[in-house]
């Protein structure tokens, strides 16, 4: 059933995001001859993790036609809360413990709040979640003013270290597919790309438009928490600042694998390459070893290119 | 005992009643055919019974048991079902999740069986399966599929959740004649089964074809009940006109030249079929019919908004090319959309923005000269006897009639030989509709020529000099001078010959 809806001529969305993966693959492998050893892939991936980590969340979002502007402050919310809680705490095992629940009811909190804004009150979901963004990094600066503050060497290590030889940042990432690949199988997933699609058509038809925004905006204020999580594993402390590129940064993910802005088509295969392709573009001009004033004009045209190949790849479909 | 029952049902938007006290009853295994002129209150009605609109005052029973739905999905548990005119597909989703959305087949972990589901939609499109065409299957998009297609899934959706009671609202407008027999069987099918269907169409044929009663609505009330084989056609037209005669006793009358102001020859679109006319100078050309047959369509297309599959347009005895609303428009055509909202005003914008934009675009002006357009425009303010405490305030200030007059002005403005106007009068009050015919009239006797689409079926008759009645994308016939009569146009409205199955 993998190649379902692969059938008559139709190619998957994330096909031009597959090709830009494996060209700067090559092309990272020929810059940084490590670059396919294991524990160099295991250090790429603990570094994406945090972006594919919202891209994953924003995907259902923006399948529903929805987007979500605060996911990046969600995150830096996350790990400043976490680690203060931690940290207060004296950083004993139940104050870890306690410190991730609160992250993971953090997020969820802030994903509902979205969601019912959204859905309920029927704010346009743009200005919506840029607002709420500013009013969650706001709390997050008030929780921790600066960077700082230190979580327990058992939270980073564990984060660094492997469960049975796998790493777990790559367990974390696996987990990521896994959820996605059972949550496209729900009846929810249906009902979230018909609402996508087809608002009207879908509420005429009985689809709960506003649970299924609202699940949508949850499930991405929990992956954003989940990120959270990860950069305080990452860098054992908190920094009030740490997410806010993510937000934008995650949407290019979705839309570089594939998923329309629209709502409906694509899906968190597309993006988690999108993630990837996003990380591997930092790599490749870092192990280029370009000159920083070039940097960011060479990420944001191979960025521009990839979107391109997908607009060209989208019309060869349509035609 | 019936099971719907619908009495009493009432219900206003804004100022306006849809219903005024309406009474339905449907019986187990009956086909009942719901008709009546634009505006009477079926769509009303049936949204009523779907659980998407609802009524202010009265009583829905369902099995006798009194039912008031909060939505959609409510009336659906409850067992109605419900073809939607405009469809409820999502494109983007395949054949079979489009049929089986909101009660995918479900493992016993809850997740979607993708097996179960594919093999119900493939039974599914076995019942259709002689007519739907190629390209049709379980997997293919919605998108993919044409018109009729669609429509014929939009039915198997319908038909998927076995619903007690159907309302098939225009479902057989794309359909050809394979297509709707094939419908009709499934439809004979679920009499026979003892489930209730209300039919509505635009097609006196299948009315009296798949009919077993008939109720006829008027001005948001049921006017008439009669089983099928107790009625006629012209009882069915006359119930639907009323005694309401001569309550415009002033016909207009004007007076067009002999020249050709625009010509229309074999023009067909997304929703036109082959429709060509004349249009001379100094006259008012009507575009009536049931709601939606094309009417609106033949006006974008004139306007080059709509891509022409076929045909050509002349005005003033010279092509229209290159075609498109720029080019249209400076050869002198305006049109005013009948979707005030999204299509006419720019509501927080001011007034003299609204006023000057279509000069502004014609022009190709790159500054704003408001003193010298503050002149240009200040005729057309006055003709028009538009209220408006300053230029500079929004237009959304204003009511509905006066932002209407606004986006007419503006293309007066442009001293327009041909106007399109897509249902101008709608939701406006009567002095406002009283100053737009008047500047109609003057608008004529000066050589200009208007297309006119109204949904209010007594004005049309009364402002038009001819009017084509549209079904199906067709103009099924042309009506003038003493034939412009309510009875004339529903008879014509009714009254469709069908296409037969295409090679």
């Amino acid at each position: 059933m993998a190649m379902r809806g692969l059938a008559a001529g139709q190619r998957p969305p994330y096909l031009m995001a597959v090709a830009v993966f494996v060209v700067l693959c090559v092309v990272n492998a020929i810059l940084q001859p490590t670059f396919l050893r294991f524990g160099v892939a295991a250090s790429n991936v603990a570094a994406f993790l945090p972006m594919i980590l919202v891209a994953v969340g924003q995907t259902y979002v923006v399948l529903a036609s929805d987007i979500d502007l605060s996911a990046g402050a969600i995150v830096s919310l996350v790990n400043v809360a976490v680690v203060s809680i931690i940290d207060g705490m004296g950083g004993t095992g139940p104050s870890i413990a306690l410190g991730l629940a609160t992250g993971l009811a953090l997020g969820l909190v802030c994903g509902l709040f979205n969601g019912m804004c959204v859905a309920v009150l029927r704010f346009q979901p743009i200005v919506t979640t840029f607002a709420t963004g500013i009013v969650f990094a706001g709390v997050a600066l008030w929780i921790l003013p600066e960077a700082g503050k230190q979580v327990p060497p058992a939270v980073y290590q564990a984060y660094a270290g492997a469960v049975l030889g796998v790493p777990t940042v790559v367990l974390i990432l696996l987990g990521a597919i896994a959820f996605a690949v059972f949550a496209g199988r729900t009846p929810f997933y249906h009902a979230l790309r018909a609402t996508g699609g087809n608002m009207q058509a879908a509420y005429q038809t009985g689809v709960p438009v506003g649970a299924v925004r609202i699940g949508a905006y949850t499930i991405s204020g929990l992956f954003a928490a989940l990120a959270g999580l990860a950069l305080v594993g990452e860098t054992a402390s908190g920094d009030p600042l740490i997410g806010g590129a993510l937000t934008l940064s995650s949407v290019t993910a979705v839309v570089l694998g594939g998923t329309a802005l629209k709502g409906c088509v694509g899906g968190v295969t597309g993006s988690i390459l999108g993630a990837f392709i996003l990380g591997l573009i930092n790599n490749v001009i870092f192990f280029a070893q370009l000159p920083f004033e070039w940097q960011g004009l060479i990420q944001g045209l191979i960025i521009l290119t990839a979107l391109a190949g997908g607009v060209v790849m989208a019309r060869g479909r349509q035609g | 005992m019936p099971i719907l029952q619908a009495s009493g049902v009432r219900k206003q938007f804004g100022g306006v009643v849809a219903l005024a006290g309406a009474q339905f009853t449907l019986e187990p295994g009956e086909v009942h055919a719901l008709i009546g002129s634009n505006g009477c209150g079926k769509s009303t009605l049936c949204k009523i019974i779907a659980g998407a609109v609802a009524a202010d005052a009265g009583r829905l029973l369902l099995d006798g048991r009194e039912v008031s739905f909060a939505g959609p999905r409510q009336a659906a548990a409850a067992g109605i079902g419900v073809f939607y005119q405009d469809l409820s597909l999502i494109p983007e989703m395949t054949v079979a999740e489009n049929i089986f959305l909101g009660r995918e087949p479900r493992a016993p972990s809850g997740l979607v069986n993708r097996v179960a589901l594919r093999e119900a939609a493939d039974a599914a499109l076995a019942q259709l399966r002689d007519v739907l065409g190629a390209g049709v299957s379980a997997d293919a998009r919605v998108a993919e599929l044409s018109a009729d297609q669609c429509q014929l899934v939009e039915a198997l959706k319908v038909l998927a959740a076995d619903p007690r009671v159907v309302i098939f609202d225009e479902a057989t407008a794309a359909l050809d004649r394979n297509q709707v027999a094939a419908l009709f069987e499934r439809i004979r099918a679920l009499k026979a089964q003892g489930r209730a269907v209300i039919f509505i169409t635009h097609r006196m044929d299948e009315v009296f074809e798949i009919g077993d009663r008939v109720t006829v609505m008027r001005n948001g009330a049921t006017v008439l009940t009669s089983p099928i084989g107790e009625t006629t056609r012209d009882a069915l037209v006359t119930a639907m006109v009323g005694d309401a005669v001569a309550a415009h006793a002033r016909r207009r009358r004007h007076a067009p030249g002999a020249a050709v102001a625009l010509q229309a020859t074999g023009l067909s679109a997304a929703k036109l079929e082959d429709v060509s006319f004349e249009l001379r100078r100094g006259e008012i050309l009507g575009l009536g019919g049931l709601h939606g047959q094309g009417q609106s369509d033949l006006l974008r297309a004139l306007f080059g908004a709509l891509p022409l599959r076929r045909g050509t347009v002349q005005v003033d005895g010279q092509p229209l090319n290159p075609y498109g609303p720029r080019a249209v428009m400076r050869r002198s055509v305006a049109y005013v959309s009948g979707d005030r909202a999204r299509f006419g005003v720019m509501a927080i914008r001011p007034i003299f923005e609204n006023l000057v934009i279509s000069l502004l675009a014609r022009d190709r002006r790159w500054t704003v000269a408001r003193r010298r357009l503050e002149g240009v425009i200040a005729p057309f303010i006055e003709r028009l006897k538009l209220k408006f405490s300053s230029l500079r305030a929004a237009v959304s200030e204003l009511s509905g009639g006066n932002q209407q007059k606004v986006v007419i002005g503006r293309w007066l403005a442009t001293r327009p030989g041909v106007l399109l106007l897509d249902d101008p009068t709608k939701g406006i009050d009567i002095q406002t509709k009283e100053d737009l015919y008047a500047t109609m009239d003057e608008l004529c006797s000066q050589g200009v020529s208007i297309v006119l689409h109204s949904s209010d079926d007594e004005e049309l008759l009364a402002v038009a000099d001819r009017v084509l009645v549209f079904n199906g994308g067709r103009v099924v016939a042309e009506l003038s001078g003493e034939q412009r009569t309510r009875f004339a146009l529903y008879q014509a409205a009714y009254a469709a010959a069908r296409p037969a199955a295409a090679a």
